[in-house]
């Protein structure tokens, strides 16, 4: 019960789209792991914009709040990344862009919820505590 | 006596207009860049031209509207070097080999791009430093014209070239289209 809360705070399936995207990035550069560090090779680009994702996705889900400014950091990164990592084959960015997309459309939304007690004097009742966001 | 409470929740709220938005507006972005790559060449041409001074070779190369013309280009390690620029439309080329050779330590690592099958390109831009080969030329012009640039006082055409057993020594190298069918890259130390 107090993991579904957790995840129903926070933009959960945006921030791990961004980071799945992220390790995607990283893919091509590692793969060329031996020329990616020779000079003059554009693959160090690819691993500079796949850690910015992951780190960018992982921002996202523990301060959801800025979520929107994180979701046009992640669509300007997966397309940016097409030059250097190929955009981790060009599934990387589309993924980075689902994410991003995902990350603004997401706002959270504060939830009323009347309670009843009969007495002050009356044991309290086990209830989900409130989730605060960011 | 009843006393009301209220309990507030920080729950998803989801834009469905905001999130097609977003989505759209990223894909035509990816679009436009992908666009800009195949009208400037770019995406071809930025991986190679960042490398500088590396060597083609193959066994044969046959193309069609060669032309020659000196100029100064930037290598590696120099600014300024003497270079040929040869342009040729059509080009196919059998077992083609790409390679650099870096000193990394007291290693020497090749990175090494082959192709197995004959390669085919539209649009060679070939900028080189020393061309080994045998060369045969139809209708081959060799003349010289009047200008104050430099590059343009002399120049060399013909309508069909054919190379075998080449090496050439290359600093950058474009092409328009390329269709590498069989392709293989390697990185590997050599003695």
């Amino acid at each position: 019960m107090e993991r579904r809360s957790w995840k129903k705070s926070r933009t959960f399936w945006g921030s791990v789209a961004t980071i799945v995207s992220g390790i995607m990035m990283l893919w091509v550069p590692l793969n060329l792991y031996l020329s990616t560090f020779l000079p003059g090779s554009v693959a160090m680009i690819g691993l500079l914009f796949g850690g910015l994702l992951i780190l960018t996705g992982l921002l996202a889900m523990f301060f959801p709040n800025n979520s929107k400014i994180l979701g046009f950091m992640t669509i300007f990164f997966s397309i940016l990344s097409v030059i250097g990592a190929l955009g981790g084959f060009l599934v990387g960015t589309v993924f980075g862009i689902i994410g991003g997309s995902l990350l603004i459309a997401w706002g959270p939304v504060a939830v009323h919820e009347p309670k009843s007690k009969k007495s002050k004097n009356r044991k309290p009742e086990l209830t989900e505590s409130p989730v605060k966001a960011g | 006596m009843e006393e009301r409470e209220q309990e507030v929740q920080v729950r998803s709220g989801f834009s469905k207009k905001a999130f097609w938005t977003s989505l759209a507006s990223g894909f035509l972005l990816l679009g436009l860049l992908l666009v800009s790559f195949g009208i400037s060449g770019v995406a071809c041409a930025v991986p190679i031209a960042g490398v500088g001074d590396f060597y083609v070779k193959f066994d044969q190369l046959e193309g069609t509207g060669y032309t020659f013309y000196p100029k100064l280009g930037e290598t590696s390690s120099s600014d300024s070097s003497p270079q040929g620029t040869n342009l040729i439309k059509d080009v196919t080329i059998k077992n083609l080999q790409l390679y650099k050779d870096f000193k990394v330590g007291g290693d020497t690592i090749r990175v090494l791009i082959t192709a197995s099958k004959p390669v085919r390109i539209t649009g060679l831009h070939h900028d080189a430093g020393l061309i080994q080969a045998n060369a045969k030329f139809q209708n081959l012009t060799l003349k010289e014209n009047n200008s104050s640039n430099w590059q343009k006082q002399f120049e060399q055409t013909s309508s069909k070239i054919t190379l075998e057993n080449a090496k050439l020594k290359t600093h950058y190298l474009f092409q328009e289209t390329i269709n590498m069918a069989g392709m293989k890259l390697t990185v590997e130390k050599i003695k």
